[in-house]
C-alpha cells in the first residue's frame, strides 16, 4: 500500500465518521472528528488500515478538550493524527480505545490523571502518574489548574497500591503469594515498584506502580521559550539526551518551515549515533551484571568511556550535550578532531567485535538467555513496542529508515532484525547495531561537508507538528503546538520505554522469578523517560491466560481436598 | 579500636560520636537513592565502579540496603511520590551518616524547579526529619565522576 492508497482508505470514512482531513505537510495528515465517533475511527485506523499506534495527547483548548491519537504508517513514514473534540467542558467524556488496543491503556489513565477526561469502558482506571497524596480533582495540565502550593505529606503515606479495583482481580491478589520488588532495589538504578504474583517459582501476573520519577516536564515545557525547551527535554532522560531534543527540533523545524544546514544534519547524526553506541554498550554491561556476569559489565563499560570522552570533546559534556537547537547545532565538530574520532572508532569496532564474539559464543549465556522472556511478534504489535525490543521480536521498524530525518537516508547502513523475541535476540540486535552505528559514524565523518552549522529562525508560526527520532531504546515522538507566541502551548513527549515497559505483561508471565530481572532489563527500561508524564498497566488479553491458570489451580486444590477427605467447599468460596 | 574501648569504657556521648565519625571515614559504603533524576547522575554513579574510575580501590562500594550504608548518594529533585520513601531510607540508615546531594537537581531541584510534582530539594526533605543531618553537595549536570570522587573526599576530610 502506498501513500495514494492510504489517502483513499482515509477518504472512505470522510463525511461518515470524520468531518475533515487536513494535509499539513507531505507526510502529516490530521483527521478531525467529534468525540462520539472517535472509537469507530480509531478501530478503523488500527485494525482495518492498519496503522501503528504511537500515543494519544490530551489538550485543554479554549472552549473544548481535544484528544489527539497519533498513528504511524511505517511503509511511507506518514503520520496520521486523529483529533477528537470533546465539547462538554464540565464533564469531559470519551470512549476508551483500550479494549481493543492495550497500548493505549497507560496513556488514557495518564490523560485522566492530568486533564480529568473520563474514558468510558476503560478496563482499569487506577491512578497512574500522580503521587498517592495528590488531591482528587486537581488536574495539573488544565490551563486553569490550581496546583496546591503545600501538599500534606509529612509522614510516609500508605504503601502504593498496585492492586486492581476490579473485584475479580482483588480475589486473585489475596489468594496468591506476591513478591514485591522496589521502589528501591539493588539491581535498579531508578525507583519503580513491581508486584509479581507467583505460583511457586512461576510468575503469573505482574503489576507496576510508577510516579516516583514523574517531574511534570510537559507542564514545565509550556513555561519555556522554544529555544529553551531542548535543554529541558535533554534532561527527560540522561541517556537519550541527544534524541529527545532532536525529535523536538524536528517538530519545531517542521512547524517553522526551516531546514538546518547540511553540516548541522551530519553533526546531529554523529552525536546521535555516538549516543546509541554508548547506550547499547551500557545495556550489554548491565545485562551481564543482572545475570551475574560482571566481567561483561566491566568490559562493556570500559569500552564506552572513549565514546563519552569524544562527546565531551565535541559538545563540552559527557552527557546532556545541549548541542541541538532549532535551526542547527550549537557546537561544530572541528576538522582537526576527525582523525582522532576515526582512530577511536577503529579501536572501538575491534573491541565491540571481540565482545560480540565473546557473548555470542559463550555457552553459559546461550543457556541463560535463549528462550527467556519471549515477546512474540503478535504481542509486539499489540503493545506497539519500538526500537530493539520490536526488532528483536521480528518487527521490522526503524524511524531512521522509515521516516528519515537528518541525513540517515544518505548513509549506508542496515536495520538489524532478529525473529526470536527472547532476551538473547535483543542482545544480538543491540550488539550488531553498535557495529552498524560505528560504520555509519565513520561514513558521516568522512562525508561531512563544510559550511555553516546554523540558520536563523525568525519566528514560530501558529500551528502544530510532530517530530520523531530513533533513540537507543526506540522511537521518540514529540508533538508541539504553537499559538504564534514564543512558547509552546502544548508539548507532548512519548518516550520509547512508555510503550516498551507495558510489554512486560506479555514477556514476564510464565517466567520463573530468577528470569524476571533479565526479562525486565531486556527492553532497557528507562523510567525517567517513561514518567516525564505518566504510566502503567495493560492486562486485557493476558489476564485471560492468567484467569485460566488460576482456575486450573483452584480446581486442582478442590480435587485434592476431596481426595483426602477434607470438608466440601465450592469454588466461589475462595 | 577495642583497645580504645578498654581504656575508656564509659565515654561521653560527644566522644562516642567523634569516635563513630572517625570510623565512618574509613571504607565508606554508599547506598544510591534516585528520587526522580534523569538517570544521568545515576549512570555516572554506576560508572564510578567501572575500570576507569574504580572507587572500590578506596574501599568504597555500593551496597544494596541503606542499613549497611555509611553514606547516601541522593540524586534527583525529589518528586512528591519519592519524598516519603527518601525519608524512610534516611531513617533506616545508621547514624551518623553523610548525605550527598548529587547533581544540580539534588542540590536545588535544577531545571525542574517549577514542576508541580517536585517537592525537594534533597536537603529540605532530609532536614524536615533531622535538622542536624550531615549534607554535602556535588553540583553539576551531571557532575563528572571525578567531581563526585573529589566531593566525597572533600566532605570526609572536613568531618
Amino acid at each position: 500500500m502506498n501513500q495514494q492508497e492510504l489517502n483513499n482508505r482515509l477518504s472512505e470514512i470522510k463525511d461518515k465518521l470524520i468531518d475533515d482531513i487536513e494535509q499539513k505537510a507531505d507526510n502529516r495528515i490530521f483527521l478531525l472528528c467529534e468525540a462520539e465517533n472517535s472509537y469507530a475511527v480509531n478501530k478503523f485506523l488500527f485494525e482495518d488500515v492498519p496503522l501503528r499506534f504511537l500515543i494519544a495527547t490530551g489538550i485543554d483548548s479554549d472552549d473544548c478538550f481535544e484528544v489527539l491519537y497519533h498513528y504511524s504508517y511505517d511503509q511511507t513514514g506518514c503520520m496520521v493524527t486523529l483529533k477528537a473534540f470533546i465539547r462538554d467542558r464540565e464533564k469531559p467524556t470519551i470512549d476508551s480505545i483500550a479494549p481493543f488496543l492495550p497500548a493505549a491503556e497507560w496513556i488514557e489513565r495518564e490523560t485522566h490523571d492530568i486533564l480529568g477526561i473520563d474514558f468510558n469502558n476503560h478496563p482499569d482506571m487506577r491512578r497512574l502518574i500522580l503521587s498517592d497524596d495528590w488531591p482528587e480533582g486537581v488536574y495539573p495540565l488544565r490551563k486553569d489548574a490550581q496546583i496546591p502550593a503545600q501538599r500534606p505529606d509529612g509522614e510516609p503515606s500508605s504503601r502504593p497500591t498496585v492492586q486492581s479495583q476490579s473485584p475479580a482481580r482483588r480475589t486473585v491478589e489475596l489468594s496468591k503469594p506476591v513478591v514485591v520488588v522496589g521502589p528501591f532495589h539493588p539491581l535498579q538504578e531508578e525507583m519503580e515498584f513491581f508486584q509479581l504474583t507467583v505460583d511457586g517459582e512461576i510468575v503469573t501476573d505482574i503489576d507496576m506502580r510508577i510516579s516516583y520519577n514523574h517531574r511534570g516536564i510537559e507542564k514545565i515545557s509550556e513555561s519555556l521559550q522554544f529555544d529553551q525547551v531542548p535543554f529541558l527535554v535533554s534532561r527527560i532522560c540522561g541517556i537519550c539526551s541527544a534524541s529527545h531534543p532532536l525529535a523536538y527540533v524536528n517538530a519545531v523545524e517542521e512547524l517553522a518551515g526551516v531546514t538546518a544546514p547540511d553540516r548541522a544534519q551530519y553533526i546531529r547524526v554523529i552525536i546521535n549515533e555516538f549516543e546509541r553506541i554508548h547506550s547499547h554498550l551500557l545495556w550489554v554491561g548491565l545485562a551481564g551484571h543482572f545475570i551475574g556476569y560482571d566481567t561483561v559489565f566491566m568490559w562493556a563499560w570500559k569500552y564506552r568511556e572513549p565514546v563519552l570522552d569524544l562527546l565531551e570533546e565535541i559538545t563540552g559534556n559527557r552527557n546532556n550535550y545541549g548541542n541541538v537547537k532549532v535551526g542547527g547545532c550549537r557546537e561544530d565538530i572541528p576538522n582537526e578532531l576527525k582523525p582522532k574520532i576515526l582512530k577511536e572508532l577503529d579501536k572501538l569496532e575491534k573491541k565491540t567485535e571481540m565482545l560480540t564474539k565473546a557473548v555470542l559464543d559463550d555457552p553459559v549465556l546461550h543457556a541463560r538467555l535463549k528462550g527467556v522472556g519471549i515477546l512474540s511478534k503478535e504481542d509486539a504489535v499489540k503493545y506497539a513496542v519500538t526500537g530493539p525490543t520490536a526488532r528483536g521480536s521480528g518487527v521490522d521498524i526503524d524511524v531512521r529508515r522509515d521516516n528519515p530525518y537528518a541525513v540517515y537516508a544518505d548513509l549506508d547502513w542496515k536495520v538489524i532484525v532478529q525473529p526470536e523475541g527472547d532476551v538473547f535476540a535483543k542482545a544480538v540486535v543491540r550488539l550488531l547495531e553498535v557495529l552498524e552505528s560505528v560504520k555509519m559514524t565513520r561514513e558521516a565523518i568522512k562525508k561531512i561537508p563544510d559550511g555553516p552549522i546554523t540558520v536563523e529562525v525568525k519566528e514560530i508560526p501558529p500551528g502544530e507538528a510532530c517530530g520523531c527520532a530513533e533513540a537507543p531504546r526506540g522511537e521518540t515522538f514529540h508533538y508541539v503546538r504553537s499559538d504564534g507566541g514564543n512558547r509552546p502551548i502544548r508539548h507532548k513527549v512519548r518516550a520509547p520505554s512508555y510503550v516498551n515497559v507495558p510489554s512486560f505483561r506479555a514477556s514476564c508471565i510464565g517466567q520463573p522469578i530468577p528470569d524476571v530481572t533479565i526479562t525486565l532489563a531486556a527492553v532497557d527500561p528507562c523510567y525517567s523517560c517513561t514518567e516525564r508524564l505518566a504510566v502503567v498497566d495493560g492486562h486485557s488479553k493476558v489476564l485471560h491466560d492468567y484467569e485460566a491458570l488460576l482456575k486450573l489451580s483452584r480446581e486442582k486444590t478442590a480435587r485434592i481436598k476431596k481426595e483426602i477427605g477434607g470438608p466440601e467447599f465450592k469454588l466461589e468460596d475462595f | 579500636m577495642s583497645a580504645t574501648a578498654k581504656r575508656e569504657p564509659r565515654q561521653t556521648g560527644r566522644e562516642f560520636m567523634s569516635w563513630k565519625i572517625w570510623s565512618l571515614k574509613k571504607s565508606v559504603w554508599v547506598f544510591h537513592v534516585n528520587t526522580g533524576a534523569c538517570n544521568n547522575c545515576d549512570i555516572e554513579i554506576v560508572n564510578l565502579l567501572t575500570p576507569k574510575f574504580d572507587i572500590e580501590r578506596f574501599g568504597m562500594k555500593l551496597v544494596g540496603s541503606p542499613r549497611h550504608a555509611d553514606a547516601l548518594l541522593v540524586t534527583g529533585g525529589v518528586t512528591a511520590q519519592a519524598a516519603p520513601r527518601l525519608r524512610e531510607v534516611y531513617r533506616q540508615t545508621p547514624k551518623p551518616c553523610v548525605v550527598f546531594a548529587i547533581g544540580a537537581c539534588g542540590c536545588g531541584t535544577g531545571i525542574f524547579r517549577s514542576g508541580y510534582h517536585i517537592v525537594g530539594p534533597v536537603d529540605k526533605i532530609i532536614r524536615e526529619i533531622d535538622p542536624n543531618a550531615i549534607i554535602a553537595y556535588v553540583p553539576g549536570c551531571p557532575p563528572k565522576p571525578e567531581a563526585m570522587i573529589s566531593g566525597v573526599v572533600k566532605a570526609l576530610s572536613v568531618l
